[in-house]
């Protein structure tokens, strides 16, 4: 047996407050389409019920909505998943170095020579569909993976902004990689409601090829009466999502899947085709995704709009189970600091009192319970198997021959 | 320690077992590595929001208290998959989790801190099946159910396992199980499963009120403190234990009643520093592993190292040891073995058991309820352990009763379904459940307005590994540590089968027992049970040692050969990591 000298040991280390810290600290306000498409959500899986006032009580009126719970599925899918700059391919062309989405690409993809074609946007003469998926090399990642600019003003609709992002020439060419049969109808049921633009690039420019350390994003979402420009951290799914889901639910739609007729809904103003659907209906388009074949039919349009377009069907899950996450925890009680930093968040109401508690009566965590108990074995459970030897006693002080003893229990020559 | 003997990756709910083992028993020291937090030491005492101290050697450093006030046991705070206190991601909280690529309905539910996923587990420690090491073709003959009993029997005594405490809610389980009751089945007496039938989970809790703060028994009537500086030992009956739990309040970290692997282990490994007669245990958190350094040695490739980051500064470091025993999980270890680009002949991460999960949920009335207590009018799923009485059918798998807090209780109960949603969901009037998939809106609310008098019967299918399920390289992500892992798990149609044999159990003890209403939830894949995605038999050999990698072992539950027939993998994790202890020890020491 070797000593341990100085069990200083392995030395290194020695941060302090992450100065990420202080980027995280502040709330994302949403854009309208962001929030009312999660609001949307929120009021199909825990909606306000006065029906169950006289059923249940007053207490059970309020709902999802009452707490700004898309406020808790907003933070979570935006602090989803970190991109590391010295994960990144380089160099990293962004709209500050003159590349990127939200810079002038031109007819040359800067981003080519720099990943030696690997982000060659393949010969679209033909109508052959861009290929938009990248794989890593040296385990590195693409940056394009995270770039994306969904513009309907300049490409004229947002059938026009879905042509060029897949890299077509023409918004009728569509037609062959939407398995829909009327791309008008398609057209006039597809509305991102508030947004006109989205655009997501990289903010730290220009990045130098020996970067480290997180990267940070810009996030542009222009509206037709306002728009939002934000620096932040990790990628921002929680905006792209709700486009995904507009698509989804034209399809859903022009396939005839809703159950009740689509209106518009003022209660979401900001949203598009999926906040017009009614509650079940909106359910039932997500589960598309799931279980319907939505994304193997849209893949080749929504693509180009995710890293990966395979989470999705995890995204719906998360979509589902972060309700009970958020609504039926203490976490409506942290008031407004409920999307701070988790480090800075503090409880302004009791955890027993917070408005899902008065709902389902849990007092909230507690030391200990006087509660009666007994056990069900008299003389406790019979263990009577054979064996070669037992290890003998193992506490406070395991004899020095119960090792040897053991491995004989094992029956064999380690050795 | 500046030359450790041995270098264990992970310090989740096996890699403590396997530290204390080699320098307890075979003087070896030992530095074992933490990807996540260490909760509860005083070189830590912020540990979401500083780098603290490197490495902790000292029992000393431990704290209960400090441990009581990280450990907040509220539901957000702790399990949220994104910020809760209780996930897979780094230390600092104002950093994003560390990210899996899953291309599917379904949920990866681990914890990334020292203890592992054990510091949420509830703490049920039933021993595998004995069919499923000596019946099933999996393990190899040197591996028999009897030579796991010894290492079954030492885990079992660390760890305080006894017979859980049957409150209201299992005295309603009780009545449905038990063919004395309103069941069908016997009750099973012996911690060696052969027979169907119900028992007592054995848990590795300490006994309720083992003494309290006035003497006077812990029940319905005890008015005392349930602090262990007021005198209160052993367990207080509180159902959080999926938020941490470090019940007793005020109670040093080992003195803690329910032992996960940081309090069972943990103080055990670090006491071996105060013994010059042992080998010495050096723990060092937030340090990720990238890299497993090799030489090319007589025939087969031999472990020599591995290269660690640290997971504030970033710094990267080579360590060099004798010996390296991976125990990061059945999703971190494959991927570091596949990083670090050692031979795989077809089986690495692959083989992955989840036990197929499923979640029957019996609903009751008030009046059923008092005809089962009569001192009590509601189950309270709040109260007592989480998971106190089981079901077995070797063979097949088991069932565990379940209460937990409301937020979990709704997810598990009403937000995560693979059957789509129940308003769209015919169910088969022949089935033994009224209503199946998600249940959303008014009837949410209604259904959540009965938490108090609703519990859960968990599904455990003993699923079979299969070289399709697993952990890959993803070849589309990669962070700070390499290429992600990429998750895949789908059922087999035997599995299927046993699954639904189960459901059907469940649903008729609810039944049996009175519930007025039994919803099958009908999950997709949870991975938290996760077993046998390097398995003993195919990558590794009887002793746990890498078939191609020389003195390169695996001590985690990955090592199973298979689900060990579908009850809860720690104790045979433990007392497999034990066992490989022994081996590594004679061996190379």
């Amino acid at each position: 047996m070797k000593g341990v000298g100085g069990l200083a040991a392995v030395s290194m280390s020695g941060v302090s407050i992450a100065e990420a810290q202080e980027v995280l600290g502040q709330e994302i306000p949403a854009d309208p389409h962001t929030r009312d498409t999660y609001r949307a959500i929120v009021d199909a899986i825990v909606p306000r019920t006065p029906e169950l006032e006289e059923e249940l009580g007053g207490e059970h009126v309020p709902g999802g909505l009452d707490v700004e719970l898309e406020k808790f599925l907003i933070w979570d899918f935006n602090h989803f998943q970190e991109i590391r700059l010295e994960t990144l391919q380089t160099p990293v062309k962004t709209a500050r170095s003159g590349g990127g989405p939200l810079g002038d690409l031109g007819g040359d993809n800067p981003l080519g020579d720099a990943l030696g074609g690997l982000t060659e946007t393949g010969d679209l003469g033909g109508g052959t569909p861009l290929d938009s998926v990248t794989e890593l090399v040296d385990g590195l990642m693409a940056p394009e993976l995270f770039q994306l600019d969904l513009d309907t003003i300049s490409s004229g609709s947002e059938l026009g902004a879905l042509t060029d992002l897949v890299g077509l020439d023409a918004v009728d060419e569509l037609t062959g990689l939407l398995e829909v049969e009327d791309l008008d109808e398609f057209g006039e049921l597809l509305d991102f409601g508030a947004v006109d633009r989205l655009a997501i690039d990289f903010a730290d420019a220009p990045i130098p090829d020996d970067a480290e350390g997180i990267a940070e994003f810009d996030l542009l979402v222009e509206g037709a009466n306002e728009g939002t420009h934000q620096v932040i951290q990790n990628y921002p799914y929680a905006n792209v999502f709700p486009l995904v889901f507009d698509i989804v639910a034209a399809e859903f739609l022009l396939r005839g899947e809703n159950e009740d007729t689509p209106s518009p809904n003022p209660e979401f103003a900001g949203g598009g085709t999926f906040v017009r659907l009614s509650r079940e209906d909106r359910l039932r388009c997500l589960w598309t995704i799931v279980d319907g074949g939505a994304i193997d039919r849209l893949d080749e349009i929504l693509s180009p709009m995710l890293p990966t377009l395979g989470i999705l069907k995890y995204v719906v899950m998360a979509v589902n189970g972060l309700h009970g996450f958020g609504y039926y925890t203490e976490w409506s009680g942290l008031g407004d600091t409920k999307t701070n930093t988790p480090s800075e968040r503090e409880m302004q109401v009791d955890p027993s009192n917070v408005q899902s508690r008065n709902q389902t009566d849990y007092p909230g965590p507690s030391d200990g319970y006087a509660a009666d108990w007994r056990h069900a074995v008299d003389g406790g459970f019979d263990d009577d198997w054979e064996t070669a030897e037992t290890p003998g006693p193992a506490d406070p002080e395991l004899p020095d021959e119960a090792a040897d003893e053991a491995e004989e229990a094992t029956g064999g020559d380690l050795l | 320690m500046k030359d450790p003997d041995v270098v264990v990756v992970g310090a989740g709910a096996d890699g403590p077992v396997a530290a204390w083992k080699l320098a307890r028993d075979h003087g070896v020291d030992v530095l074992l590595l933490e990807a996540g937090p260490f909760y509860g030491n005083e070189q830590w005492p912020e540990p979401h929001v500083d780098s603290g101290g490197t490495v902790s050697t000292d029992p000393d450093d431990l704290d209960g208290k400090l441990l009581d006030e990280q450990f907040t046991h509220r539901e957000a705070e702790a399990n949220d998959p994104t910020y809760g206190y209780l996930r897979v991601g780094p230390s600092n909280s104002a950093r994003a989790p560390w990210f899996r690529n899953l291309h599917q309905n379904a949920f990866i539910w681990q914890v990334s801190a020292v203890g592992g996923t054990s510091t949420h587990y509830f703490s049920n420690h039933p021993r595998g099946y004995p069919t499923a090491f000596d019946d099933q073709p999996h393990w190899p003959d040197e591996v028999s159910y009897a030579d796991m009993v010894p290492y079954y029997r030492l885990n079992e005594e660390i760890t305080s396992t006894q017979q859980a405490p049957m409150t209201a809610r299992e005295e309603v389980f009780i009545e449905g199980a038990s063919q004395e009751k309103s069941g069908e089945y016997p009750l099973l007496e012996d911690l060696n499963v052969t027979e169907t039938g119900w028992r007592p989970q054995p848990n590795a809790v300490e006994v309720p009120g083992k003494e309290t703060s006035n003497g006077q028994p812990l029940d319905s009537d005890y008015e005392g403190s349930f602090s262990y500086d007021d005198g209160f030992r052993g367990d207080t009956l509180v159902g959080d234990h999926f938020q941490g739990s470090s019940t007793p309040v005020d109670a040093p970290v080992r003195e803690k009643a329910r032992k996960s692997s940081n309090i069972g282990y943990v103080p055990r490994a670090l006491d071996t520093n105060d013994n010059p007669n042992q080998g010495n245990v050096a723990i060092r958190p937030n340090t990720y592993v990238t890299d497993i350094h090799t030489a090319e040695g007589a025939g087969n490739l031999e472990a020599t190292g591995v290269e660690i980051r640290d997971t504030w500064s970033g710094a990267t470091q080579t360590v060099e040891a004798d010996t390296v025993v991976l125990a990061g999980g059945c999703i971190e270890t494959p991927r570091l073995w596949l990083n670090s680009g050692l031979p795989d002949d077809g089986w690495v991460g692959k083989g992955l058991t989840t036990h197929w999960f499923d979640w029957v949920v019996g609903v009751y009335d008030d009046d059923t309820v008092a005809d089962i207590n009569p001192d009590r009018q509601h189950m309270d799923p709040y109260v007592g352990q989480n998971s106190a009485v089981r079901f077995d059918k070797p063979g097949v798998g088991g069932l565990e009763d379940i209460g937990m807090s409301p937020g979990l209780v709704s997810f598990a109960d009403y937000l995560f379904s693979e059957a789509g949603y129940s308003f769209d969901t015919p169910t088969d009037p022949d089935e033994p459940w009224d209503t199946r998939g998600y249940i959303v809106g008014k009837e949410l609310k209604r259904r959540m307005a009965n938490y108090r008098q609703t519990k859960a019967i968990l599904v455990l299918t003993d699923d079979m590994p299969r070289q399709e399920n697993g952990v890959s390289l993803d070849d589309t992500f990669s962070d700070e540590h390499g290429p992600v892992p990429k998750v895949r798990y789908e059922p087999g149609e035997e599995d299927d089968e046993r699954r639904d044999e189960l459901a059907r159990i469940a649903a008729n003890i609810h039944k049996n027992a009175g519930a007025s209403h039994v919803h099958r939830a009908e999950w997709p894949p949870l991975l938290l049970h996760m077993q046998s995605s390097m398995r003993i038999g195919k990558v590794l050999d009887f002793a746990g040692e890498a078939k191609n990698v020389n003195r390169l072992f695996v001590a985690d539950h990955s090592a199973l050969a298979n689900g060990v027939g579908g009850p809860n993998p720690t104790n045979s994790g433990q007392a497999n990591a034990l066992r490989i202890a022994d081996h590594i020890g004679k061996r190379y020491f």
